[in-house]
């Protein structure tokens, strides 16, 4: 296992969906972006502008160096 | 014909400052008293986890919270054993004195408590643990050198065919900080959790078996003013008796071929009911449970967290109740087949569908 890891913290903003599970999608698509999502909640949603704030810790595997 | 087994998850989210279940195994009572009136409970780590303290729940289920999320995913299944053998990953970083004492608690639980602890590794490298608070007010963390991490995990299944881990890390005292100072007196927000979570989600991610962590830190100075809340960890020198405890019996996680083949396994469609802190309704496993039918979720209102969602603003269908004794009342009724609106004052007129009216 000689890979090179990290762990990064993520903060994003998703739009709010008709059910809760498109929500748990929508988020987790948009954590992919950045890496693989370990752990992340809601911690917060805008009414008005109709937004989930996440907050998440993702994993990001980098590539080995070969010679 | 038997009845169908009340299943519940409990969840208290770790590192988002919950007044019950935000400290030191604090949310064990409730624990205890949901399991009286379920058949299986489904919980986690930060519930059950008091330190020196723990308290074996025959009919609890013990279940890492990537796991977790995982199983509410309909993804993997938690299959009960009667015994893991368990290995210890220890940070290198840890001082040799501090390393000892972790070395004797396995010991003594293997002494005291009959547990299958065979083997453990020093990490190749220090892990690097630094602690973070995010703008929402929770605690994370990141670990320096996870690959570390993972090849002594991957050591102790291939070589010494463990089936559980306990990772003790080495953590920054932060002696002297204003978040370790309110944590002690009960306020605020755990500064470790987050990164320990990081720690067993990794682990539990990587290899599918169960993983727990304890943090090992350098003895406080002597506090009068202590909170009971925090108290469990302050009467000893290690925080690893619960996590060995808990993994000892924790389920092992199936995948879909696996769950087909085994009736034993629990799967999310056996889950009748959940409670959680109503203010933290946004954690992916909430999200996926709350999309079943059968499922009833519970948010108990006085257990206040660092987070601001409650049900109503994902949509999410609740009920809503004030404090633990409540949602323990709840689950009475779901049990015995009475809803529990029908025992408050108050009984709703009947809904009628509109392309009914006419007829009635």
């Amino acid at each position: 296992m000689d890979r090179q890891m990290t762990t990064h913290f993520i903060s994003a903003e998703v739009d709010l969906r008709d059910t809760a599970e498109e929500l748990h999608s929508a988020i987790e698509i948009e954590l992919q972006k950045h890496g693989e999502p370990l752990r992340w909640a809601v911690t917060d949603v805008d009414v008005d502008r109709q937004k989930a704030l996440v907050e998440g810790y993702v994993l990001v595997e980098a590539s080995p160096v070969t010679a | 014909m038997k009845p169908r087994p009340l299943t519940v998850v409990l969840i208290v989210p770790t590192g988002v400052g919950a007044s019950i279940g935000g400290f030191a195994g604090d949310a064990l009572p409730v624990a205890r008293a949901i399991a009286q009136i379920s058949d299986t409970l489904i919980t986690h780590p930060n519930v059950l986890n008091g330190a020196q303290l723990y308290w074996p729940i025959p009919n609890a289920l013990y279940v890492e919270g990537y796991a977790l999320d995982k199983f509410a995913a309909g993804c993997w299944g938690l299959q009960p054993v009667h015994q893991n053998r368990i290995g210890l990953i220890m940070d290198c970083a840890i001082e040799p004195e501090l390393q000892l004492r972790h070395l004797q608690a396995v010991d003594a639980s293997r002494a005291t408590l009959g547990l299958n602890i065979t083997d453990c590794i020093l990490t190749d490298r220090p892990l690097q643990v630094e602690l973070r608070t995010s703008e929402s007010g929770a605690s994370w963390g990141t670990i320096g050198n996870p690959d570390s991490l993972l090849r002594a995990a991957e050591k102790l299944i291939t070589q010494a065919k463990v089936q559980a881990i306990a990772v003790v890390a080495r953590f920054p005292d932060d002696v002297g900080s204003l978040a370790l100072e309110n944590y002690r007196h009960g306020k605020g927000v755990d500064p470790l959790a987050g990164a320990e979570a990081v720690i067993s989600h990794l682990i539990v991610r990587t290899f599918k078996i169960p993983c727990a962590h304890a943090p090992a830190l350098s003895a406080l100075p002597l506090d009068p003013h202590l909170s009971p809340r925090s108290a469990a960890e302050e009467i000893g020198y290690t925080f690893l008796p619960c996590v060995l405890a808990g993994l000892s019996k924790a389920p092992q996680f199936t995948t879909q071929k696996a769950q087909e083949d085994s009736q034993l396994s629990i799967t999310a469609d056996r889950v009748d009911a959940v409670v959680i802190p109503a203010t933290a309704c946004g954690g992916s496993a909430i999200l996926s449970l709350s999309g079943r039918s059968s499922v009833q979720i519970i948010a108990v209102g006085d257990n206040k967290t660092q987070m601001q969602v409650p049900p109503e603003k994902l949509g999410i269908k609740a009920l809503q109740v004030n404090s633990y004794l409540e949602a323990i009342g709840v689950l009475v009724a779901l049990r015995s087949g009475i809803t529990p609106a029908s025992l408050g004052a108050d009984i709703s007129s009947l809904r009628c569908l509109s392309d009914s009216t006419k007829q009635i």
